[in-house]
């Protein structure tokens, strides 16, 4: 009978790891200047969860001017420049980065066993122009700020007065830069710095989605890139590209723009499901009900990205057979998310569910997710599309996939990775309320909003008919239901920090190598180079009472 | 046997508009029905899969939760060939099923009847113009009833989209393009009150007003509407020209309130107050344009507009010649909105605002009565 090596014991609460990667250096510069992908990931994390502190201000004045038809507190012009703000820092500063860069860059190296990403000074030069392209936003509010919608459509975009708008297109292109980056980075790293014996399907499956986002964010960002300069051009040199007054023409605008921005959408996505397959497997604990469905499915919603940005557009002025064939490639969409869907579910089945918070998030997204989805159908439909489209419907049903589910997600993962990137756990209890207050509150704000829409109020709008009123203020009550949790989150996370108890290794039961590193990961993240097992293989896994994680012992013992 | 089972979930109503419901609002057109069945059937499948997936999600939940320090469970499959792909195609069907349906109708709402009555549209920032085959015009949309209406539409200067929630219809509204929108509806509303009628919005995004391009669309039987449109082609030629300026005025600046207001207010563009003085070399005169010169400087014999009228009619006929400064281009031309006769009209309005509420526009005074005459 052969015996296993010996794996290197994991630290508990009373050998804390003296030396990792946040004590290893000190003093600012050896932040901002840091190779290290853990250190940026963690400056990405602070700096994506200050932008949605940002983003979710403009949310709640444009939310509190909407409790009543006509002037509450603040007069159109700056109406439509909050809408604007809300919607382009939730987009582009928050949601686009806050996955792949800020939980991706940390959590990716580790779950390969590797000491780093493939080229660790790009990635220091992504998130550097990450902070370019916030300063140029910044520039940009400075300057007049922009009153375009975050999707810049012609000619308004080239004709309006407000001041900021080649500031923030500047930024935005910066932004896109740093995207491609890291998503070249990401496809590297998978390529060749899995450890041996891992091989593509004993990959975790957040790094399948992972890989499929990195190689939307390299194959569509140049085009929204390339799109926003010839904008600039038009605007600064009277060019006429989009604008029918020179010549141009503004549909073409709307082709390019989808053509990156519908991709855009599983950038922000995919990623999320990924996420989710993690942590619904590991609290779970219990081998993904098809991971080979779930792997494919990513790389399948990544291919029909691309082909289906002509659902944007069908009140546009486009051809009726575009539509038609725009409308029958969108439902292709729908089956990868739905076999998704089904297959965390049936993970849960016969499963061990521990109920901690990140299991809640996670949990949260199949439900909001479903209704997310679902509701695409509505609008994936052409006879139905034309009486919801550009109406509250559509805002509803983008906000339960990208705020409901890629953000919740986010959060999720936030919190299933806080023990492992700060050392310290948070308030279970505390973090199971906020959720729930997030839910409810996500749930009051949105789902009020797909009745406002298929009753027949545009989005956008400042002002609006009297009879839409109730529906507007129970959608701002849920939306201050929902800071009240996000503002209680930060609160515990912030108090763990300073006086929250010491994260074991392994502290929910994960199999994936993150969790074989202690927490916070040493500075070169493994003493020695692990041993690459299942990713969802948890039969060699402990309760320790003594330090209240997961310890990972031989399988003999795992059986007594 | 599908399209049956729509009739009798959604019989249209021959006698009437169709009440609004939970999700729908009210139903006035021919496509209306339609819609609603479709969104009937996508929300009964919504229903369906949230109800399915939230109950197995949440006793799954509650039926294998964890003891912590307990054995975990091994017993559960990794896989099962077939209910995958059941749950591959099952979907899959159901989404062939739609987009054929979905596709029907949406011919339907993009083919309009060769007998259509044409009704031409231009959307500008932020309002309305809607022009009859007899030359009528109006802000708001007034269609005949029992007929086929199609609308042949263009921006002047940004996007705008054209959408009446009422008829399920919309359409966007594309500069330099012309775009079509048809529909009919059966059922008139009447529009003696202003309540009368269907909501008709912008649902294109286009800056400080997109909000307030809301309209409304009446519906009148035949009879009524040719009447109506015949008053509405000569109803400015009608007034006598003494009563002009507060007979038509007010109906006219109702066009120019969004940016112009009476009262020295701010706006998008400047306000009227006092416009009289500064045309005519009185208070104000000196005020400057973007490009340097100034009222007093443009105006007058020999000089560029020869009379003060000359200059308002030139400033509603080619508004971006001469800016006042502090103000951008973004007024469109009115030249074959308003013709000579309604130049005067508003010009007598300004040369008399104090007999107007500054905040309405609304005439102050009493109509003379025929003796005062």
């Amino acid at each position: 009978m052969t015996t296993l090596p010996a794996r290197p014991a994991a630290p508990t609460y009373d050998t804390p790891e003296s030396d990792n990667y946040l004590t290893h250096d000190k003093g600012f510069l050896s932040w901002i200047l840091t190779l290290d992908h853990k250190r940026i990931g963690v400056m990405y994390t602070a700096s994506v969860l200050l932008s949605f502190l940002v983003g979710g201000i403009f949310a709640l004045l444009v939310r509190t001017e909407l409790l009543t038809p006509g002037r509450t507190f603040i007069d159109a012009d700056t109406y439509n420049h909050f809408f604007t703000l809300h919607g382009a820092v939730m987009v582009f500063l928050v949601i686009i980065p806050s996955i792949p860069a800020a939980l991706g860059n940390f959590v990716l190296p580790v779950m390969l066993g590797a000491k780093d990403v493939a080229f660790p000074r790009l990635n220091l030069f992504s998130y550097h122009l990450w902070i370019a392209g916030a300063v140029c936003t910044v520039v940009s509010l400075v300057m007049g700020s922009f009153d375009t919608g975050w999707t810049f459509y012609t000619p308004y975009s080239t004709t309006t007065t407000a001041g900021g708008v080649i500031p923030v297109i500047v930024g935005v292109f910066i932004l896109g830069f740093s995207s491609i980056f890291t998503g070249m980075n990401f496809i590297v790293t998978i390529h060749k710095l899995r450890p041996p014996g891992m091989t593509w399907f004993r990959m975790p499956l957040f790094l399948w989605a992972l890989y499929s986002t990195a190689l939307i964010q390299v194959l569509a960002t140049p085009v929204l890139a390339i799109t926003l300069a010839l904008v600039a051009v038009e605007r600064i040199a009277n060019v006429g590209i989009f604008n029918p007054a020179m010549g141009g023409d503004p549909v073409l605008y709307q082709h390019f723009f989808w053509f990156y921005s519908h991709p855009a959408v599983y950038i922000m996505i995919v990623p999320a499901m990924g996420i989710i397959s993690e942590l619904i497997a590991v609290h779970s604990h219990r081998q993904i009900f098809g991971y080979r469905f779930i792997a494919f499915s990513s790389v399948a919603i990544a291919i029909f990205s691309f082909l289906v940005w002509g659902h944007h557009m069908f009140t546009s002025g486009q051809s009726s057979l575009m539509n038609t064939l725009f409308s029958a490639i969108s439902f292709s969409v729908a089956i990868p998310s739905a076999v998704k869907v089904f297959n965390w579910i049936c993970t849960l089945y016969k499963g061990s569910i521990s109920l901690n918070t990140p299991m809640l998030y996670a949990l949260a997204f199949l439900i909001l997710f479903t209704i997310g989805g679902l509701t695409g159908l509505h609008l994936a439909t052409l006879n139905t599309d034309v009486h919801l489209h550009d109406t509250y419907f559509v805002v509803a049903h983008f906000h339960y996939v990208m705020m409901g589910s890629a953000l919740i997600a986010m959060v999720g993962g936030l919190h299933h990775w806080w023990p492992k990137m700060t050392g310290r756990m948070y308030n279970e209890k505390l973090g199971m309320i906020a959720c729930t207050l997030v839910f409810i509150g996500f749930n009051v704000t949105f789902f009020t909003q797909f009745m406002l829409g298929s009753h027949g109020m545009p989005r956008r709008y400042y002002d609006y008919q009297p009879e839409f009123q109730v529906y507007h203020v129970i959608s701002t009550i849920g939306s201050y239901i929902m800071a009240g949790g996000f503002l209680l989150t930060a609160g515990y996370l912030v108090q763990s920090l300073v006086s929250g108890r010491r994260a074991p290794a392994n502290p929910w039961g994960g199999a994936t190598l993150e969790w074989e590193c202690a927490s916070p990961p040493p500075y070169y993240n493994f003493h020695e180079a692990p041993k690459v097992g299942e990713p969802y293989d948890f039969s060699n896994l402990k309760w320790d009472e003594r330090g209240e994680g997961y310890v990972t012992v031989k399988p003999a013992e795992a059986k007594a | 046997m599908m399209s049956k089972l729509i009739m009798l979930t959604l019989a249209q109503t021959a006698d009437g508009p169709t009440p609004p419901t939970f999700w729908m609002p009210t139903g006035a057109s021919a496509h209306a029905s339609n819609v609603d069945s479709m969104m009937w059937w996508i929300n009964l499948i919504m229903w369906a899969f949230l109800a399915l997936n939230t109950v197995l999600t949440v006793y799954f939940v509650w039926k294998y939760r964890h003891k912590v320090g307990t054995k975990f469970r091994t017993d559960g499959p990794d896989h099962n060939g077939p209910l995958e792909l059941a749950w591959t195609v099952g979907p899959l069907l159901i989404c062939i099923v739609l987009f054929i349906f979905g596709f029907k109708g949406y011919l339907d709402v993009r083919t309009p009847p060769k007998e259509s009555y044409d009704i031409n549209v231009t959307a500008y920032k932020w309002g309305w113009q809607f022009k009859y085959p007899n030359g009528a015009q109006s802000d708001d949309l007034v269609i005949p009833a029992g007929k086929p209406v199609r609308l042949v539409m263009r921006a002047s200067d940004v996007l705008h989209s054209c959408y009446i929630p009422a008829f399920r219809v919309k359409q966007d509204l594309v500069p330099g393009r012309y775009t079509y929108l048809w529909f009919q509806s059966d059922f008139p509303t009447g529009m003696d009150q202003p309540t009368d009628g269907h909501h008709l919005f912008c649902t294109e995004y286009c800056g400080t007003g997109h909000s307030n391009m809301n309209r409304r669309v009446y519906v009148l039987p035949q009879e009524q509407f040719d009447a109506w449109t015949t008053k509405q082609a000569n109803w400015l030629d009608e007034i006598p020209e003494e009563e002009l300026y507060w007979k038509a005025g007010p109906k006219l600046y109702a066009r120019c309130v969004q940016c112009h207001s009476l009262d020295g207010t701010k706006g998008i563009g400047p306000s009227w107050k006092g416009i009289w003085s500064r045309v005519t070399g009185g208070e104000g005169s000196n005020g400057a344009f973007a490009d340097g010169s100034t009222y007093s400087g443009l105006i007058g014999a020999g000089k560029q507009y020869a009379t003060a009228e000359d200059y308002i009619r030139a400033s509603i006929y080619n508004p971006g010649e001469h800016l006042v400064q502090g103000y951008g281009n973004v007024m469109p031309t009115f030249k074959g909105q308003i013709n000579d006769k309604g130049i005067d009209a508003l010009i007598g309005m300004m040369k008399k605002l104090d007999e107007f509420d500054p905040k309405t526009g609304a005439w102050l005074k009493t109509p003379p009565t025929a003796s005062a005459k």
